[in-house]
């Protein structure tokens, strides 16, 4: 029952004037579900309205032909006399209109709702259907039986695939040609910071997707560039700031995601810096017996090569100097007989070496002597 | 519902075995003559002896044999049995003596001073007094004479790590820092004054060598040394100790090892020792020790740990005596990292004991930070260890402290706020510092050991190629190369590369 063309019969009801319908509303009402998905509205007929009461007396009558209609009408006493002769006319005209069409139109009417009736026959739920899973869906556009058939007339979802691929390349490439020049005219120059301007923010946009992130914003800023600080008002400065503060870079970071919008974020960190700035100015106490702690940060060396080894022409000059003079000593020892070579003092202590004596060997004990 | 089986005997409804050749037990022959109405009766040849499949292997079913036999002598074990050594059963191996306790380890640190098999080197010399203390002698290597071979063993200057069995007679690279410190420790001496000097360097740079050429010095040239081969022996709770009666707060002695030390420096310093006299007299000690004897004889009565504190007190007090005649004093430790912390020795209280609550270290710590005037000067070196070091942020930091000081000194920024600048300072959020420590090494001097030159590694792979230990020619390449391997020149590192390697 909550589908969308029984709903949409519902709401079109009031502007027929058709007993049978208005009958099916009556008992539609008392046969409402124990529960529903449709969204609730007020019955129409317990209405108070005028209007709406005219319209249901009227609905009391169903009429066959025009004349009927007419008749119907001139016995109202609400109408206004033009509106009886027009009425009284018309209906004059109708009795002139010749009998066989008369029965003609009746026998019209009489088909026309003879073959609606199904249609405005009201839908009964029955009582042991569970969730009324034989009730036919009518909004259905087709009856859903062989759609997915190939009839061998047709590409394979594969080339449909491709083919929508291709209208898409060709729509980004549209706009890439048409439409993306027309961005520079909305390009700004930059404008770098003047001294003014020492805080710097950074805000995150997701191109108007909504994301948790895009709320956050961040400032950075050097304790060196608040105008009016000493040095040891800075040096409080970064202590407030705890591991916020970058020692490497000499600036702190701070981002604030806690409130929804982004101007509210911006806006307290603002206050904050002002605060910060204050609270570091003020000279009740300049926590001179707290060291900078900078443990939070890890000072990265940054390793260059050194310029030592570079070889230049100058470096190439004195290496080769300084391997002409080791060549020139090697050549002075070697003509001096003082270059020292390990294999050939091995093998000249080996042949200088004295032989040892071979082991004699002598027979434990006294000697045996021939006793038989 | 009904069971599909009958209840009262668990039949299993495996039919296909006739009742034939199912084997019958006596008991149920027995059972079908006795009683063959009775309703189980038929029933019995109906029961298979063997179920139609199994999950249990083949070979774990019962024998034949087993069966047979009568089971009633207890249950029949099924499947194989677990048997430990099977096969080791009769192998015994032929073990022999078992080395003695500490033989393993005498051996492992047995010192080898010379090596029969290595070839002498021809133009190698002793050294003599002045030798170690002349730049002309830089990057030579001389040999140490044996009667300062003697004393270097009993003040335990050798290590086993270093490479002294591999040459015929040890002997020492004389290097740029050793002729530096030399000089040093005789400017002191000539001016009477404490040479206070901490060795650092990287690993196996040299460190423990040039407190060896420092002792030599020493004893070549009649000092008296007393010498602390390894400080984790006195602060790793591996000696006896006791506190030392009347002190506070509570000091402590080590006895066993204070023996030792006394019975090392007696046997080091014999000669001087003899020829030095005491000046007053020392009535406390078990022998009693009269003015005017020879210090000697005082080192001598220590015979018992008991008495050895006392004995080492005076003789320390001997030797420090002002206006005596007295030789200049080399006082040196190896491995300072260790004496620079807490120890491991517990206090009564069960509170760990601050190694400069050590007596002997104490005494040590006192020379090192300038509190001791020796009468004739003298010198107090501690050499760090960088393989065995235990954590010491205030050595480190007061080591590189006194370097950058010494390095802006030498640059010429003789103003005192700006030599703050480069000085390492105490990081604020650390807690292990030691305020003690830092107090002792606020005056040191420190020279750092790094790489050797190339003439320097020059003159020393000449030597090992002169020993028959490098088969190779000495040329600048092969020096280069040695050098190059070696980082720059460590010391330690060349002999890797070099002596170590098992390429012949």
């Amino acid at each position: 029952m909550a589908s969308p063309a029984n709903l949409l019969r519902l709401c079109a009801r009031p502007t027929r004037r058709l007993q049978s319908l208005r009958a099916a509303t009556v008992q539609k009402s008392a046969l409402r579900r124990t529960l529903t998905t449709t969204q609730w509205r007020p019955a129409a007929a317990r209405d108070t309205d005028d209007n709406t009461k005219e319209a249901a007396e009227e609905f009391d009558q169903v009429f066959s032909n025009p004349g009927e209609f007419l008749r119907s009408y001139l016995r109202d006493d609400k109408i206004t006399d033009e509106e009886r002769q027009l009425a009284s006319r018309m209906l004059e005209d109708w009795k002139n209109v010749p009998p066989n069409t008369q029965r003609q139109f009746n026998q019209l009417t009489d088909n026309i709702n003879t073959s609606v009736a199904p249609l405005r026959r009201p839908v009964m739920a029955k009582r042991d259907s569970f969730w009324n899973s034989e009730e036919v869906d009518t909004d259905l556009i087709t009856d859903e039986i062989g759609e997915d058939d190939f009839e061998e007339d047709d590409m394979m979802s594969f080339g449909h695939a491709k083919l929508e691929e291709h209208r898409e390349f060709r729509e980004y490439a549209r706009l890439a040609v048409w439409e993306m020049p027309l961005l520079s005219k909305l390009a700004k120059p930059f404008q770098p910071p003047v001294d003014g301007e020492v805080l710097r923010f950074r805000y995150t946009t997701y191109m108007g997707e909504f994301h948790p992130a895009d709320r956050k914003v961040v400032v950075e800023f050097s304790p060196v560039d608040i105008p009016g600080l000493s040095e040891a008002q800075q040096l409080k400065l970064k202590k407030l700031a705890g591991s916020r503060y970058n020692p490497e870079k000499d600036i702190i970071k701070m981002s604030c995601e806690r409130f929804e919008h982004q101007a509210q974020n911006k806006r307290y960190l603002g206050d904050l810096v002002e605060k910060m700035v204050a609270t570091a100015k003020d000279p009740t106490d300049m926590f001179e017996d707290v060291p900078l702690d900078t443990r939070h940060h890890k000072f990265k060396q940054q390793i260059k090569f050194p310029k030592e080894w570079y070889l230049t022409e100058e470096r190439k000059k004195e290496l080769l100097a300084q391997r002409k003079q080791a060549l020139l000593l090697d050549e002075q020892k070697r003509t001096e007989g003082a270059m020292i070579d390990g294999v050939q003092t091995i093998q000249h202590a080996l042949l200088n070496a004295k032989p040892v004596e071979e082991a004699v060997t002598v027979a434990r004990g006294r000697p045996i002597r021939g006793r038989r | 519902m009904s069971a599909p089986n009958c209840l009262r005997c668990l039949v299993r409804p495996s039919a296909g075995i006739p009742s034939s050749t199912a084997p019958r037990t006596a008991a149920h022959a027995a059972a079908r003559t006795a009683a063959p109405l009775a309703p189980l009766a038929p029933l019995a040849p109906l029961v298979p002896r063997s179920a139609p499949f199994s999950t249990t292997a083949a070979n774990a079913r019962p024998k034949k044999e087993a069966q047979g036999k009568d089971s009633s002598k207890g249950h029949v074990r099924a499947g194989k049995r677990l048997t430990l050594g099977k096969f080791k059963k009769d192998r015994v191996a032929e073990k022999g003596r078992p080395p003695a306790p500490g033989e393993r380890k005498a051996y492992r640190k047995r010192i080898t001073l010379s090596n029969d098999n290595a070839i002498a080197v021809p133009w190698l010399t002793d050294l003599s007094p002045t030798d170690l203390a002349d730049p002309a002698n830089i990057a030579k290597v001389l040999a140490l004479p044996d009667e300062v071979q003697d004393q270097l063993r009993a003040s335990e200057a050798f290590k086993p790590t270093q490479c002294w069995g591999m040459f015929r007679k040890p002997a020492v690279l004389v290097r740029k820092e050793t002729v530096d410190v030399m000089s040093r420790m005789q400017a002191s001496v000539a001016k009477r004054q404490t040479l206070r000097l901490a060795l650092t360097g990287d690993k196996v740079s040299g460190k423990s060598m040039t407190l060896l050429q420092a002792m030599t010095h020493a004893f070549l040239n009649n000092w008296i040394v007393i010498h602390l081969p390894e400080a984790q022996e006195l602060t790793t709770a591996c000696t006896e100790y006791a506190p030392v009666p009347g002190t506070e707060p509570a000091q402590y002695m080590q006895p066993v090892y204070v023996l030792k030390l006394i019975q090392a420096i007696k046997r080091a310093n014999e000669k001087v020792l003899a020829k030095t006299y005491t000046v007053s007299a020392h009535p406390e000690l078990p022998q009693n020790i009269p003015a005017n004897t020879p210090l000697l004889a005082l080192a001598n009565v220590a015979k018992e740990p008991d008495a050895a504190w006392p004995v080492f007190q005076a003789l320390w007090s001997e030797l420090t005596a002002q206006g005596a005649n007295r030789p200049p004093i080399l006082f040196s430790l190896d491995g300072l990292a260790h004496v620079m912390k807490v120890s491991d020795y517990r206090s009564p209280a069960f509170e760990l004991i601050h190694a400069h609550d050590l007596a002997l270290i104490r005494l040590f710590a006192d020379a090192l930070g300038g509190g001791v005037q020796f009468p004739a000067g003298g010198a107090v070196l501690a050499a760090t260890s960088r393989s065995n070091a235990p954590r010491a942020p205030s050595m480190e930091l007061a080591l590189a402290q006194r370097e950058a000081e010494q390095a802006a000194r030498q640059k010429g920024d003789v103003s005192k706020d700006g030599s703050k600048a480069g000085v390492p300072q105490r990081d604020p959020f650390f807690r292990g510092y030691d305020d003690r420590v830092e107090a002792v090494l606020r005056s040191v001097q420190v020279l750092r050991l790094g790489g050797i030159d190339k003439l320097e590694a020059r003159a020393l792979m000449e030597y090992w190629a002169a020993s028959g230990m490098l088969r190779a020619t000495v040329d600048e390449k092969t020096v280069s190369e040695k050098w190059t391997l070696a980082g720059n020149g460590v010391l330690g590192e060349m002999e890797r590369a070099t002596l170590l390697t098992a390429r012949v």
